[in-house]
């Protein structure tokens, strides 16, 4: 195991995209929470409403929210590594090294795992940039109080999971598809038009069809393990019961992710193993 | 002592093609295997299967006598095809991946085998920098990179200029001559004659023989002769008998005996005692390319 960590190292340290993606998140999330931040100012600065909306939001960007805040502001960007681990594993169908890491050696579970790998560790990173980025923002935003540090920080490993499984959901497709352009294009298409829309209408037609099973559709499913902070949420009138709604659909969430993370695997090792390279 | 390779009825199929038709032959130690055949006939499929790379429809094969699934071909150096590395790292980085995934060689190693294959001025430049030339001998630097008892190459000669052709040449016999087992694909005839010691012939899927060079190529014996009117000569051999055919090939004329059967004193004194002096005689071997194309035409 430790010797595909380190392989897949070798190939991914000296990949200009990598960096590049790393650079774009490192500006992405600082500048999409700041711009959230500044709404939350708005918000709270507004005079007659001040107050009221202060005790009612507390400081979103302070510890221990914070961690739930920017995760669920950063989670929006999981487009920038979603492009990273499509060309990771597109690269190895235009280079012919997924024939060639075999010839010399690899078994094809060994393959399957050394993709698995690089998902993990840009899971990994872009989860520890979210970290950083949540910290900042509390001693930014706030004085910094070291109790309250850790009491949400299960967001860290909400935010890692989310991203892992939307990572592996855009590995599957350039895993499928192998050709990066198409299925950089799919999983865009698909990510940020057909699956908002299809929420949307099915959120619309929830009465009809028997509740909102748009919790269902492949993004969804982890998208909701971190819900709106009540300050951006979007919950209707009754806001308190909608939001406690979306609360204790978590653990349900958090299940169906994982059963869906281990089915794309467990479906990418199998195709893998039957497949001619 | 086990063969090197096993290959037992393999077969492969893409839809109704029949790319492998039940395939079998062993390749012993220390040979160096020629793999020929036209284009389509089957070649890279077959060094794709026993690489792994492809599975096979039905048969089976094995290396040193394990099964598939044991880490041979951790011991086996191989070029296929194409040469296969990441664009945008240098041919160290890439040989450091190699190594790492076939556990071949040490720290020391990469450098040797890129001052063998003379790399090693450029041996930081990215691969997507190198010419046709230079990633085929990366891909071949690769493949000695630990001093693998055993080599696969396909067509390893592919995009080098004819200095670069026939240092591989070199090389190759320098490889065979320490021992090595080389399994090689080639459509240069002349290249596999000068080198290998076994050759196998592939037509649509189809072996249509294996074995040592000698024994594929020695299915009669050739015997050339001339003299200063062929026309007389000829008329007079044809009462000599013991030969199964005779042909008129350039200034001379061939006479075809079966293995082992021309007897040259005995020709050389018939005619002379019919009163024809020979100005030629010599017993020929029949070369790889004719065999080839007597073998592979329709």
């Amino acid at each position: 195991m430790f010797s595909l960590i380190q392989i897949e190292w070798l190939k991914i340290k000296k990949y200009p995209a990598f960096w590049a993606m790393l650079i774009i998140v490192l500006l992405t999330y600082p500048a999409a929470n700041l711009m959230f931040y500044n709404v939350y100012l708005d918000i709270t600065t507004q005079k007659g409403t001040q107050m009221l909306a202060k005790m009612f939001l507390g400081n979103p960007f302070a510890f221990p929210e914070t961690w739930h805040t920017v995760a669920y502001i950063s989670s929006f960007f999981v487009i920038l590594p979603s492009i990273l681990v499509i060309m990771l594993v597109t690269n190895e169908y235009q280079y012919k090294t997924q024939r060639q890491n075999v010839i010399d050696g690899w078994t094809r579970r060994q393959f399957m795992a050394s993709k698995l790998i690089d998902v993990f560790i840009v899971s990994a990173i872009t989860t520890l940039l979210y970290a950083l980025v949540a910290i900042g923002f509390s001693i930014y935003a706030d004085t910094f109080d070291a109790t309250k540090m850790w009491e949400q920080s299960y967001y860290i490993g909400l935010f890692f999971l989310q991203t892992f499984a939307q990572l592996s959901i855009a590995f599957l497709l350039g895993y499928l598809i192998k050709k990066a352009f198409i299925a950089l294009g799919i999983f865009l298409f698909y990510y940020l038009i057909v699956e908002n829309i299809a929420t949307g209408y099915i959120r619309m037609k929830a009465e009809k069809i028997g509740g909102d099973l748009g919790r269902y559709l492949p993004f969804e499913i982890s998208d909701r393990m971190i819900v709106a902070p009540a300050f951006i949420g979007r919950f209707g009138k009754d806001i308190k019961t909608a939001y406690e709604k979306s609360l204790s659909e978590v653990p349900s969430q958090i299940a169906l992710s994982l059963l869906l993370t281990t089915a794309i695997w467990v479906l990418c090792f199998f195709l893998h193993r039957k497949k001619d390279l | 002592m086990h063969p090197i390779l096993t290959i037992t009825g393999v077969s492969k199929n893409y839809g109704k093609l029949t790319a492998l038709d039940a395939v079998s032959f062993e390749v012993p130690a220390g040979a160096v295997f020629g793999i020929l055949g036209p284009n389509g006939s089957g070649k890279t499929t077959l060094l794709s299967i026993i690489l792994d790379v492809l599975h096979a429809d039905t048969g089976k094969f094995s290396w040193f006598g394990n099964s598939p699934q044991t880490n041979n071909r951790k011991q086996i150096g191989s070029l296929l095809e194409t040469p296969n590395f990441y664009h945008y790292l240098s041919a160290v980085d890439n040989l450091k991946i190699t190594q790492a995934i076939s556990g071949r060689g040490g720290s020391t190693d990469i450098d040797e085998v890129l001052r063998i294959v003379k790399l090693d001025e450029r041996k930081n430049s990215k691969f997507s920098s190198y010419s046709l030339g230079m990633k085929q001998r990366l891909a071949i630097g690769a493949a000695l990179l630990g001093n693998p008892g055993v080599l696969v190459f396909d067509e390893p000669t592919n995009g080098l200029d004819p200095v670069g052709i026939a240092e591989i040449r070199e090389l190759i016999k320098t490889l065979a001559a320490s021992g090595k087992t080389i399994i090689m694909a080639s459509h240069l005839l002349d290249e596999v004659e000068k080198v290998c010691t076994h050759v196998a012939i592939l037509k649509k899927g189809n072996l249509l023989t294996a074995g040592p060079v000698d024994e594929v190529l020695a299915q009669e014996d050739i015997v050339e002769i001339a003299a200063a009117n062929n026309d007389v000569l000829e008329s007079t051999v044809q009462d000599m008998g013991g030969f199964t055919k005779v042909k008129k090939h350039d200034n001379c004329l061939q006479l075809f005996y079966p293995v082992g059967t021309a007897q040259l004193d005995g020709i050389n004194k018939y005619c002379f005692d019919k009163g024809i002096t020979l100005q030629q005689l010599q017993l020929k071997k029949k070369s790889l390319e004719t065999k080839f194309f007597e073998l592979t035409n329709d």
